[in-house]
């Protein structure tokens, strides 16, 4: 098991960028619109969706967006929003404010006030926690959609704003991927600890048996 | 050393100190933080001896600000210097990203399950503040075996960050916090793994509690 994130932001080089490269610069990022944090096609990318294979395991810990121009961030299971408003209609999910990224940064980037001193006025903490976590069970696909309301600005590199977009997730690997689906079974929480116990309930069983096998042959092992 | 048992360690890499790392070099590439030539080094790449076990507990560096690429050039937004070119606009800060490196694995993946850059500064900035404050904790640690060889890489993409050609103090800073189990105490991590308890100062004081009063 692994402790894995990434991050997404509206710079690139190209349209359908792999890696991150020094050239990249901000790219206009349309009202409305969700943008696949994966595989939308501007920023940073990865080579396919994000999926679990038939031996991973995924729990999502965090998520969280830029706290300007209202951004937001939803979780999308194969083609399930798991974010959604009380009349069970579709939202865009976390408000940036509410899990802000980077935390501790501003919430307004106006651009006919804004000035480097403007930036440094506030501070923004979470208000959210993702808890329960969310789990990417083997074989399906997920997606971190990012959504702002107002849109960046401008179509021009020297004067968008920069918003990105943030998941946190532990990625569970072979043996540790089927303790996760058995503890799944069990309605035990899936987290770290959770998985070396039920490691340790395993080796005190074998151990135990080792014994009254021991026992059941007359002391002899 | 002698063997003291456990110890709790951090190191922390500046790119200015010893040589100041070279900016344009150094553009996107991936620099190690104990032997990459630039900045403070150690005299050998970091590795566990075959009686001493890593657990790496933190990584952090110097953190990044998205803001408007339409700010003024040069300006210090919280601490981070703000370019208005072209490749540089928009970002206050290195946008540096640190990877933690065992043998010749990286660890940190994109859901792709490819390498990434790791760890980004505006996730686990360094030093922490007001204003760049964490939102990743490395949990489950990172555990580097005996006989293991691992590094902190770090990358950075933002030119526009630095003053001069070369780094000046603090423009771009990386933290590992670790703790360094030695002798009995790495004997008795590396039990602790096989029994799949993580491995941490409090488990390990509990085995040697449960052997003495099994001697007992």
């Amino acid at each position: 098991m692994r402790s894995q994130v990434y991050e997404w932001s509206n710079l690139q080089t190209n349209a359908n960028q792999l890696r991150r490269l020094s050239s990249d610069q901000p790219v206009q990022v349309t009202a409305n619109r969700e943008y696949d944090i994966f595989t939308g096609g501007i920023g940073n990318n990865i080579t396919k969706p994000a999926e679990t294979t038939a031996t991973q395991f995924i729990v999502i810990e965090d998520i969280a967006a830029s706290p300007v121009l209202s951004g937001a961030v939803q979780i999308r299971i194969n083609t399930t929003d798991y974010f959604q408003n009380p009349d069970v209609t579709n939202m865009d999910g976390i408000p940036g404010l509410a899990s802000p990224y980077p935390r501790g940064c501003n919430s307004t980037l106006d651009v006919t006030v804004l000035t480097a001193t403007s930036v440094g006025s506030e501070n923004i903490l979470k208000s959210f926690d993702l808890y329960p976590d969310v789990y990417v069970l083997p074989g399906q696909t997920f997606q971190i959609l990012y959504t702002t309301s107002i849109g960046t600005t401008s179509t021009s590199a020297l004067s968008t704003e920069v918003v990105s977009a943030f998941v946190k997730y532990t990625l569970y690997d072979g043996p540790d991927a089927l303790i996760a689906n058995k503890l799944l079974e069990l309605g035990v929480t899936i987290n770290p600890n959770n998985v070396d116990w039920y490691k340790r309930s395993l080796i005190e069983q074998q151990q135990r048996s080792r014994v009254a096998a021991a026992a059941a042959n007359g002391g002899q092992a | 050393m002698k063997n003291m048992s456990m110890r709790s360690q951090v190191y922390e890499w500046d790119a200015s100190l010893g040589t100041a790392m070279t900016v344009a070099t150094s553009l996107g590439q991936r620099t190690s933080i104990f032997v990459g030539g630039v900045g403070n080094n150690i005299t050998k790449p970091a590795e566990t001896t075959a009686t001493e076990f890593v657990v790496i507990e933190d990584i952090a560096c110097t953190p990044t600000l998205f803001t408007w690429a339409g700010i003024t050039d040069d300006v210090v937004v919280r601490g981070l210097l703000q370019d208005a070119t072209t490749g540089t606009a928009g970002i206050a800060g290195p946008r540096a990203y640190v990877q933690v490196r065992i043998n010749t694995t990286d660890y940190f993946l994109d859901p792709d399950n490819i390498p990434n850059d790791g760890i980004p500064g505006a996730a686990s900035p360094y030093p922490r503040s007001i204003n760049f404050q964490p939102c990743f904790n490395l949990y489950p640690d990172v555990y580097v075996l005996p006989g293991q060889v691992w590094d902190a890489l770090i990358t950075f993409y933002n030119a526009g960050a630095f003053v001069g050609g070369t780094a000046a103090a603090n423009e771009l800073m990386a933290f590992v916090k670790y703790t360094l189990y030695d002798g009995p105490d790495a004997l008795i991590a590396n039990k602790l793994l096989e029994m799949g308890i993580s491995i941490n100062p409090g488990n390990v004081d509990w085995y040697k509690r449960s052997l003495l009063q099994a001697q007992a």
